[in-house]
């Protein structure tokens, strides 16, 4: 049953849980939790804010399930629950000040020189993408890393597709600047 | 030159930011376990089934007198959302104090096509929306519109204040 469940679609998960087994909703966290974590955590920059941004997204979305339209796109409304939440999370951690901390995670993983070079270029990475303004980290991810249509992000972020255009624009250069700047330090 | 510059920099950028993130799986036993315990707000069903008729017309004459869509009852938490829609075959209220399940808050029909329902509401802020024939969100057209909503549909905002407010 455990397979069984894994393997059904989004729009099936969805009907099981409307019909009350709580249960299979576990297969559509365990489906989506990787891959909206990497957004996360690149919007929000804290793996434990990111994480916490991450849990409350899925919880407010099975509350909600019932305003869940199409089911065959849960994976699209859920990403506009976490858009919404890492909004909400990035704004409440920039009012903290919290000073950027690299992720322990990949910090322990330096074990060689190799590796150590791979960190320090994601730190420089994490550092260049967190200078940048929320709205254009948010397009600029949306579009790039996530791979999603301009009409796509215009749907989850409430932009126009001109505007998100723009931010994406703005982004790289800044990217490109901002990483030449540490790379130089 | 620069372009080209800018192409490896910003690509390489892209290439780690692809990069699988390792999510805490124990996530997954926090998000279940949170699901399954009762709403923070949990309703209890509403002690007025006997007398909903009496409360409809109530309901009936507010919006056509008062012509507000929502209204507080007398009761000090006891809340009257009234919707007019004559063409509806049934409406559900639903919002954050139901968990958005349409069972939990089916409005009654009155006549000329409205609808009402009583609940009781604790002090807080509530994201609310009409669900029309099971298939259609609306939004309370005389409550302020929820700017916060990530879901998609419209949904309306109401605020309880503490007693005597």
């Amino acid at each position: 049953m455990g397979i069984e469940m894994v393997e059904a679609g989004d729009a099936e998960l969805v009907r099981r849980i409307r019909a009350g087994d709580i249960g299979a909703y576990a297969a559509l966290v365990a489906r989506y939790r990787d891959r909206l974590g990497r957004y996360a955590l690149h919007m929000i920059g804290d793996r434990e804010d990111a994480e916490e941004a991450l849990q409350d997204a899925f919880v407010r979305a099975f509350r909600s399930l019932a305003r869940c339209d199409d089911p065959e796109r849960f994976g699209a409304w859920l990403y506009g629950i976490l858009v919404n939440r890492c909004r909400t999370t990035g704004a409440r951690a920039a009012r903290r000040r919290r000073v950027f901390v690299r992720d322990d995670h990949a910090i322990n993983g330096a074990a060689h020189p190799n590796q150590a070079d791979r960190v320090e270029w994601a730190d420089v990475v994490d550092r260049a993408l967190a200078r940048l303004a929320p709205e254009y980290r948010e397009a600029f991810l949306l579009k790039h890393v996530e791979d999603l249509e301009y009409e796509e992000i215009a749907e989850l972020t409430g932009a126009g597709v001109s505007a998100l255009k723009m931010r994406v624009k703005r982004a790289r250069e800044q990217l490109q600047r901002f990483v030449k700047e540490a790379e130089h330090v | 030159m620069f372009e080209q510059d800018q192409e490896d920099i910003v690509e390489r950028v892209i290439r780690e930011l692809r990069r699988p993130a390792s999510i805490d799986r124990a996530l997954d036993a926090r998000v279940m376990s949170e699901i399954a315990r009762p709403p923070a707000r949990p309703v209890t069903r509403r002690p007025f089934a006997r007398i909903w008729p009496w409360l409809a017309a109530a309901a009936l004459l507010a919006a056509a007198v008062i012509a507000r869509p929502w209204s507080r009852d007398t009761r000090a938490d006891a809340f009257q959302f009234v919707l007019i829609a004559p063409q509806a075959a049934s409406v559900a209220l639903v919002g954050d104090f139901n968990d958005w399940d349409p069972a939990r808050a089916p409005m009654h029909a009155a006549r000329d096509g409205v609808w009402a329902t009583v609940i009781p509401l604790a002090p807080g802020r509530y994201r609310y929306a009409f669900l029309v024939d099971g298939v259609e969100w609306r939004a309370d057209p005389g409550a302020p519109a929820a700017r916060d909503d990530e879901f998609g549909t419209p949904s309306s905002v109401v605020t309880v204040g503490g007693r005597g407010t």
